[in-house]
């Protein structure tokens, strides 16, 4: 078995690659245990379609011949190898400027909107007594002006990309396996662009707390999540607040002292000062007791660490209780994000800081992380049964995730969820079992779960009956794919797959889609996946560019029969044709359409004594025919599955 | 060249015409007597408006003999005057917003019913987390996998249908998520099968799409493609594109007033809509709300009119139906400094139904003198939305609950629902 690395000129991944590698070169070389899809009955091109299906966002015309030729299990070990983006890729993410930039820099370009505005008031570009009562273009336009003055960019922008980057990756990448894990981890992980806070931080999330940890550890990416601005904001830890610790205490009792100070000073000068510093004075106090009284109201925030253990790690039935959750918040509290915004007063506050000065507000930053030991509960705590002696600090929020990683509950739940969407919705025990040893015994390397999973006969057992409904997204994608449609506009596919009812990087609740057929399926979205089937194979997709002819070898079909024949074979490869073809051609039949045509490659002859415009006319009309047998495929129940 | 082009006659435009079996299910079914699917049976509808950017309870239903509300907002404060354009005074206490007027008939002949200090217990005063808790029906708990009107649904003594539940909205709200089917549409046309400039191959299509989803042997592609191609002909055959509001009712050419259109012409078409959910934006009002007039005053009229000609419209259906607005919070009880409101606690909603105890505004607001309020600031919250909720949905859609409408919560509904 070969890996081929020739392409991977980066250290680290070569490195990595070169170690697993390793392994998998011990686990299968001597002697390469076989794929187990013989004994489920399956033909060698059957399993590599059933992986294709599994694996990738659906086979590219040809592409089961490829695997097969590969061999199944090189194949699927080189999917498992991370690899950096393909030429393909980078050409059309070349101009994708956000997808480069550091997470500071997307905060300081891309303002949400009030930043603006109130930018936009501050800085006199807007009358603030003039907003929303102002004619809208006159608005837009001072909008604008400051925007390009200051070199920002709309924040719509970054979601286009954002969006667009996920459509490229799927479509045209050859790590597709990383491309479905994405997909895959992202929803486990929920964060929406239905909230403002996270609406910058999602592209930076996807970017470097999923896409690069979707094939390490779990822990990896659970440590990730955890501390990165899109989750601490979308699930409120970085709200979560005790004033239990010295460096509060420290703060508060110097506030106090102040506001004391200051009335003593008042009593003094109450006889002699002027009005004007007395009213100074009020001022102070006013100011001194809400700050102290903002500080003392805010505090825990339950929100993420409930759901860490609900829907990341230990699952709804993972054995925690209410106490549990509230002492994993006490433990994640301080648990923040760095101020990022220079225009807003803390991050101007936070850059001035000497290291001292934010060593004594026990601040300690990595990346756009910041935890702040003022705003942590320093007391002991007990999770799981486990006791975290005080004064844990940063540290035991972290020894808290990795025990929730490691935990045989998590070890079953994400085994599950990942049978779910790699096998069926409702997985066979056997697998989930044997997943589940192995998550446990490697300590939750995503690779070895994935390999255990393709070496167990219940991965197999059902590969024909093509049990997975595909999501809107995965529809959409492997249309594309499977008829080579070139892709230039590829919002299209987010526009889509929101009318077929996965509106991807919005689903407002933690707990991302459920990932199972009856969601995907109702009235209002089927009708779209056929609309969408009939959309694409004519033409009517803007920006969407697909060649029937070519995808045949420019060989134009005889009749309806052959086209029905060539395009079902085309875009559903070594399927059971009782269930696609043979029930389109029923129909075809029924209406006794059964007229040769002769090809236009045949009859060049004939074809010279016609007008050219009505050659044109009439290549229109048979690629219109052409194109609803494919749209009928496309939207027909088989393609639906995978 | 003849059989070429015989091929594309006959390939192009009788390629998919009608199936074989000839009449579809829906159409034989109808004829053999039953009026109406078994399938689309219903009892009654609630429909449910979400005000989304919170709005201000204290301009739309205002206390305006609470003197300490006019020292708070003295650029807002507004109070019933006679004649034209003025407040209506509901109970000496509380007065509509003169954008309300087409809603006020209704508070007279006691079928609209406002509710005041109505919000969460959880504080949030995000936008986001306050919908999603009011959406969930689950104030302190972000995870739950479904929204409360989804399970509303699922508590109906009978199997859910098609269009038990649809959102006119382009995507699912928050409050529909779950494990019933629920369906999100911004356009009853859309419910078809169509190809951008060519109606003809769409019609085609249709016929083998049909055929070949009742052919498939995959239970749950077979059922919902049989669903969705009987509910596409019930709507075509009801002409929704021509379709005229009764009643002289004239809804505004607006979001909300389209959606409620909507939803007025499922209730009609007897689909079996049992659960309709609409939004209307722009209530964050931070800058200059106005008060007779401006953004606020604006966005108050479409909001009544728009409801006005749906309640209109239904006429002698207005029996089957009930509908409840909300908003995620209320706004601070002060203006700003930019001559509007920022994020508050509690605000007020209305319910319009004929099974409401209306005319009356169910308040237990207390004086709003500074120290009263909730942290110096804002309307304290003093009825939670699910006592109003679970009033509204238990009664018209008579649920039996059982605690299960809304999880983690024993508090008593509030008794305004006769």
């Amino acid at each position: 078995m070969k890996i081929n690395l020739t392409s991977q000129t980066h250290k680290r991944a070569l490195g990595y690659a070169f170690v697993f590698g390793f392994l998998f070169l011990m686990a299968f070389i001597q002697p390469a245990p076989k794929m187990p899809y013989k004994k489920a009955g399956l033909t060698e091109q059957e399993a590599a379609l059933h992986l294709l299906n599994r694996f990738t966002f659906g086979p590219r015309p040809g592409q089961v011949e490829e695997v097969v030729k590969q061999g199944l299990e090189n194949w699927f070990l080189e999917q498992l190898q991370p690899v950096p983006d393909n030429e393909t890729v980078r050409v059309k993410l070349s101009s994708y400027s956000a997808l480069t930039m550091s997470t500071d820099s997307i905060v300081n370009t891309y303002l949400q909107p009030a930043q603006l505005l109130r930018l936009a008031i501050a800085k006199g570009y807007i009358d603030k007594d003039s907003v929303d009562k102002t004619d809208r273009p006159a608005y837009r336009e001072a909008l604008k002006k400051l925007q390009t003055d200051y070199g920002f960019r709309p924040l719509q922008e970054l979601q286009r990309e954002l969006i667009n980057q996920k459509v490229i990756r799927a479509v045209y990448s050859d790590a597709q396996l990383q491309e479905v894990l994405t997909d895959f981890w992202f929803n486990h992980f929920n964060v929406s662009l239905t909230k403002n806070q996270v609406q910058q931080l999602v592209l930076p999330y996807e970017r470097d707390a999923i896409r690069p940890n979707v094939l390490n550890n779990f822990s990896s990416i659970l440590f990730a999540t955890a501390k990165h601005p899109a989750m601490l904001l979308y699930l409120d830890n970085a709200l979560s607040i005790s004033n239990d610790n010295a460096y509060a205490k420290r703060q508060l009792k110097a506030a106090q002292r102040l506001l004391d100070l200051n009335a003593a000073k008042k009593m003094l000068a109450a006889a002699t000062v002027s009005e004007d510093s007395m009213q100074k004075m009020d001022a102070m106090e006013n100011q001194m007791t809400t700050q102290i009284k903002k500080r003392k109201s805010q505090g825990l925030n339950e929100n993420y660490a409930r759901e860490v253990m609900e829907l990341h790690t230990l699952g709804v039935n993972g054995g925690y209780t209410q106490s549990d959750v509230t002492e994993l918040a006490r433990a994640l509290t301080g648990w923040g994000v760095k101020p990022m915004y220079e225009e807003g007063p803390l991050a101007k506050r936070f850059s001035n800081a000497t290291p001292d000065q934010l060593m004594r507000r026990g601040l300690q930053v990595e990346d756009c992380f910041l935890y702040s030991g003022e705003k942590h509960d320093e007391n002991a705590k007990t999770i799981l049964g486990k006791t975290f002696p005080v004064n844990g600090g940063y540290n035991e929020g972290m020894e808290a995730l990795a025990m929730l990683a490691s935990h045989p509950a998590t070890a079953r739940f994400i085994a599950t969820k990942m049978a779910a969407k790699f096998i069926s919705d409702e997985p066979p025990t056997a697998v989930v079992n044997e997943m589940t040893k192995t998550f446990v015994a490697s300590k939750g390397d995503i690779k070895e779960v994935l390999l255990s999973m393709v070496m167990h006969p219940d991965f197999w057992a059902k590969a024909k009956e093509k049990e997975k409904i595909k999501s809107p997204f995965e529809l959409a994608v492997s249309a594309v794919r499977a008829t080579g449609t070139e892709v230039a506009a590829p919002y299209q596919v987010f526009t889509w797959s929101e009318k077929m009812g996965q509106k991807f990087y919005f689903y407002q609740a933690p707990t991302g889609f459920p990932d199972r057929a009856s969601f995907w399926i109702n009235t209002g979205s089927l009708l779209n996946r056929m609309n969408f089937g009939m959309a694409i194979a004519a033409q009517k997709i803007p920006g969407f560019k697909t060649n029937l002819l070519a995808l045949n070898q420019n060989h134009e079909p005889e009749s309806v029969e052959e086209a029905l024949q060539i395009y079902t074979k085309l875009l559903l490869p070594v399927t059971d044709q009782k269930e696609n073809s043979e029930r389109i051609m029923s129909i075809v039949r029924a209406q006794n359409i059964d007229q040769k045509i002769a090809s236009a490659t045949k009859d060049t002859g004939g074809m010279q004594d016609m007008q050219n415009e009505t050659m044109a006319q009439m290549n229109n009309t048979l690629l219109k025919s052409m194109a609803q047998v494919v749209g009928v495929i496309i939207g027909s129940p088989a393609f639906q599955r995978k | 060249m003849a059989n070429r082009r015989a091929f594309m006659k006959s390939g192009a435009l009788a390629l998919f015409a009608t199936g074989m079996s000839g009449l579809p299910r829906f159409i034989t079914e109808a004829a053999a007597g039953t009026q109406m699917l078994p399938m689309y049976k219903k009892n009654k509808t609630l429909v449910c408006i979400f005000q989304r950017g919170a709005m201000d309870g204290l301009m739309a239903v205002t206390p305006f003999a609470d003197p300490a509300l006019q020292l708070a907002r003295p650029g807002l404060f507004m109070r019933p005057t006679a004649g034209e354009g003025g407040l209506f005074n509901l109970d000496d206490r509380h007065a509509m917003h003169p954008s309300l007027k087409s809603l006020f008939p209704y508070f007279n002949s006691k079928n609209l019913a406002v509710v005041h200090g109505v919000g969460s217990p959880n504080t949030t005063r995000s936008h986001f987390d306050a919908q999603d808790y009011m959406e969930s029906g689950t104030p302190f708990a972000k995870g739950t996998a479904s929204g409360w009107l989804n399970r509303a649904v699922g508590l109906l003594n009978h199997a859910p249908t098609p269009f038990s539940a649809v959102s006119v909205t382009s995507s699912l709200p928050r409050s529909l998520y779950g494990d019933v089917d629920a369906i999100a549409i911004n356009n009853l046309q859309d419910f078809s099968i169509q190809l951008k400039g060519n109606p003809m191959a769409a019609g085609k299509a249709a016929t083998s799409f049909e055929e070949l989803y009742d052919q498939t042997t995959n239970e749950l592609l077979n059922k919902t493609g049989k669903e969705s191609f009987e509910a596409l002909k019930i709507l075509k055959s009801n002409n929704i594109k021509n379709y005229q509001p009764a009643n002289g009712a004239i809804y505004p050419n607006s979001a909300l007033g389209n959606s409620l259109k909507q939803i007025a012409t499922l209730i009609k078409m007897d689909v079996g809509l049992e659960v309709g959910f609409a939004e209307s934006g722009g209530w964050d009002t931070h800058f200059n709300q106005g008060t007779t007039n401006g953004i606020f005053a604006r966005n108050l009229k479409d909001f009544s009119d728009s409801i006005a000609a749906f309640w209109q419209d239904l006429g002698e259906r207005q029996s089957e139906v009930t509908l409840m607005t909300m908003t995620e919070f209320g706004r601070t009880v002060a203006q700003n400094g930019t001559g509007g409101t920022d994020h508050g606690r509690a605000s007020c909603l209305f319910v319009l139904g004929n099974d409401v105890a209306g005319g009356k505004v169910y308040s237990n607001m207390g004086s709003l003198a500074k120290e009263n309020l909730e942290d110096n600031r804002d309307l304290p919250v003093t009825t939670d939305f699910r006592a109003v909720f679970s009033a509204v949905a238990e009664n018209h859609l008579q649920l039996k609950t059982n605690g299960n409408l809304f999880p983690d919560w024993s508090g008593a509904s509030l008794k305004m629902m006769l």
